[in-house]
């Protein structure tokens, strides 16, 4: 650990022995010192050296030490300033102090006094610091969460998401399991004015019935056996953010109906309770089904259908975006590296080849995972085809459903994987390389230009 | 670090510092740092100059005045002031010296419980006032301040910060030291514990 910086000090005096006795003092105490005669030289020495602490004197020619921390606060507004003055004059305290003056001493200092002024000017400063780089955390932590692909389907819920996520309005996300629904309703959280208030998700298809009502709406103390204290709902935690009813085609009509009441009426009743309580929440729901034919059916309720979606976003499957598979894996890489602190990883060719002949079938998710898997077991720098677990979860690509179309998926993905090593992948296929050649042929599979 | 050796204290009376309590922060100091310390006749000519409006010396004029007279080579020159010190920058001050210099001044005034309205106590003034000595004797040596609170050299802006602070130079001080007086680690309680 390198040991901490020296305090530093700049002392503004117009007199000689000021200036030597404070900054011999201050040097003495370990401190970095920095003299100025003038309100002038001060902003010069305060535009260039990084000071933490600032001593002015109220009394100079020129520019006074309430007009130098006027200057100062524009220069260096990090600055704790303590103004000096002869006399205790209260106001010319005061107005220091309105200015943003840490604190005033008067002369001649009583050295404990000056000292300890020093030290809480000392912590002050160190809080401030503090302070700040705290909020740049959390202004980092609240920030929206990448969202990657290129492809026009993707731009197009990216857009959605940026005009959407700073208004009010209930938002409905669709889409297959692990395209990010959750994703989509986080980055609409954290690009609301809502983001420094709770993002409160629940799993809706994860709870039975009685237990989801007093999940989202809570309950009072004795409102069933077992409930031996109140407890707030989600809505209620969720007051000033974001609600994310997750898998929310999955609950049961009786709570629709109470979801229903909720969402109209912007009050909750707790379970077992009989005042409402009002909730200030925004309404970010997903589901994989589609709710609009559930509707239709009578599956669920369509008026609570019309009031999620007010604002539909649709994720497109990873099958509908192929051209976004290798930008999202590098994205997966580079994160595993991180947290696995390896410095250099990247695919080797045939792995591209098979990332791209893959069909994703789980999706996002899916392909995180096969990352995350080939990044633990792969041997660094490279993740080659073999590292990545694709076999397994393979499948093929829609288009057809005949013997010839299967087929011809799989010689394809066989061939990615193998990056078109026609000896190798007629070895995996169990068939001679000329068999392969022809049925090559046959399906009409050309050779990617990045394969070997 | 300081160049010349320090192979003697001496040590002057300015003003009316009883004999009693000069000798006994003599003895003290001798003991604690293993060199010769001797008292020398107080100089007539020292004058401290009065601040204006301030019962008080000022210390920096002070120190200044005693510098001139520190020639003799090898020695080191401490001056005891029985008048309260001050400059016109700070309140007071308990001694005063140059890092590296060749005389140092340490005020009695503020070392006796009696500026405190308390019983005198001229054993209390002695410890006080040799523990100055010691730290100013540091100084001249070459060390700054230190952040231990067990050491010598930490800043004490008060009584109360004189009585608890160490008695001794801590290791990373007594390091930086003139080799010559490394091997004499002050203390100043030395024997008694």
């Amino acid at each position: 650990m390198s040991p901490p910086e020296p305090f530093r000090v700049l002392v503004v005096d117009d007199e000689t022995i000021v200036r030597e006795s404070l900054g011999g003092w201050f040097r003495e105490d370990g401190c970095r010192v920095d003299t100025a005669s003038s309100g002038k030289e001060a902003l010069r020495l305060a535009a260039e050296g990084r000071h933490d602490l600032a001593l002015l004197d109220i009394k100079m020619p020129g520019m006074d030490g309430l007009e130098l921390q006027a200057r100062l606060a524009e220069v260096a507004p990090e600055l704790t300033i303590i103004v000096m003055t002869a006399y205790a004059s209260v106001e010319t305290a005061v107005r220091a102090l309105k200015q943003g003056a840490y604190d005033y001493i008067v002369k001649p200092f009583d050295p404990d006094e000056l000292s300890m002024l020093v030290r809480r000017a000392q912590e002050h400063r160190s809080l401030r610091t503090e302070n700040r780089r705290l909020k740049e955390n959390l202004e980092a932590a609240a920030a929206p969460p990448p969202m990657i692909g290129d492809s026009p389907a993707m731009r197009h819920v990216m857009e959605l998401v940026k005009s959407v996520a700073p208004t009010e309005a209930t938002v409905l996300v669709q889409g297959a399991s692990g395209t990010g629904k959750e994703l989509v309703a986080r980055a609409l959280h954290a690009a609301s004015p809502r983001r420094w208030n709770p993002l409160v998700t629940v799993h809706c298809g994860a709870l039975a019935e009685g237990l989801l009502e007093s999940e989202l709406f809570g309950h009072e103390k004795g409102a069933f056996t077992g409930a031996a204290y109140h407890h707030k709902g989600k809505f209620e935690q969720a007051d000033g953010g974001t609600i994310f009813l997750d898998e929310i085609g999955e609950v049961s009509p009786k709570v629709q109906v109470e979801l229903l009441r909720v969402l109209e009426e912007k009050t909750v009743t707790r379970v077992g309770g009989k005042e409402p309580v009002p909730a200030d929440f925004r309404v970010v729901a997903a589901t994989n089904r589609d709710l609009a034919a559930l509707a239709r059916e009578g599956k669920f309720r369509e008026d609570l259908f019309w009031r999620l979606n007010v604002v539909p976003i649709t994720i497109p499957s990873l099958a509908e975006r192929p051209g976004d598979v290798v930008q999202l894996a590098n994205h997966f890489l580079a994160r595993f590296a991180r947290q696995m602190n390896i410095r250099e990883l990247s695919f080797t060719e045939e792995a591209i080849a098979a990332l791209e002949a893959h069909s994703w079938p789980g999706n996002v998710r899916e392909l995180q995972n096969a990352i995350e898997r080939a990044v633990v077991l792969g041997k660094p720098p490279l993740i080659r085809a073999e590292d990545l677990p694709l076999a397994v979860s393979s499948s093929p690509r829609p288009g057809g459903r005949t013997l010839a179309d299967v087929e011809k998926a799989h010689i394809a993905s066989v061939l990615a994987e193998t990056g078109w090593n026609i000896t190798h992948a007629a070895t995996v296929c169990a068939v001679d390389r000329g068999t392969l050649y022809h049925k090559i042929e046959r399906h009409g599979l050309a050779k990617p230009a990045h394969a070997r | 670090m300081r160049d010349e050796r320090i192979d003697e204290l001496r040590f002057v009376a300015i003003g009316p510092v009883p004999d009693a309590l000069l000798r006994d922060v003599v003895v003290r100091v001798s003991r604690a740092l293993d060199l010769p310390c001797r008292i020398v006749p107080a100089d007539g000519d020292v004058r401290p100059a009065p601040m204006d409006g301030r019962a008080q010396v000022d210390a920096d004029r002070l120190l200044a005045e005693v510098e001139r007279r520190a020639t003799t080579p090898g020695a080191v020159l401490v001056a005891l002031a029985a008048a309260d010190m001050g400059n016109p920058i700070f309140t007071h001050f308990f001694g005063r010296a140059r890092l590296g210099g060749r005389a140092a001044v340490v005020s009695l005034a503020r070392l006796s419980p009696a500026f405190y309205g308390l019983a005198a106590d001229a054993g209390v003034s002695a410890r006080r006032a040799a523990l100055e000595v010691l730290h100013e004797f540091g100084h001249l040596a070459g060390l700054g301040h230190c952040a231990d609170p067990a050491c010598l050299m930490r800043l004490a802006h008060n009584v109360e910060a004189i009585d608890v602070r160490g008695t001794g130079f801590c290791d990373a001080c007594a390091s930086r030291l003139p080799r010559d007086l490394q091997t004499r680690r002050t203390a100043l309680d030395r024997g008694r514990s």
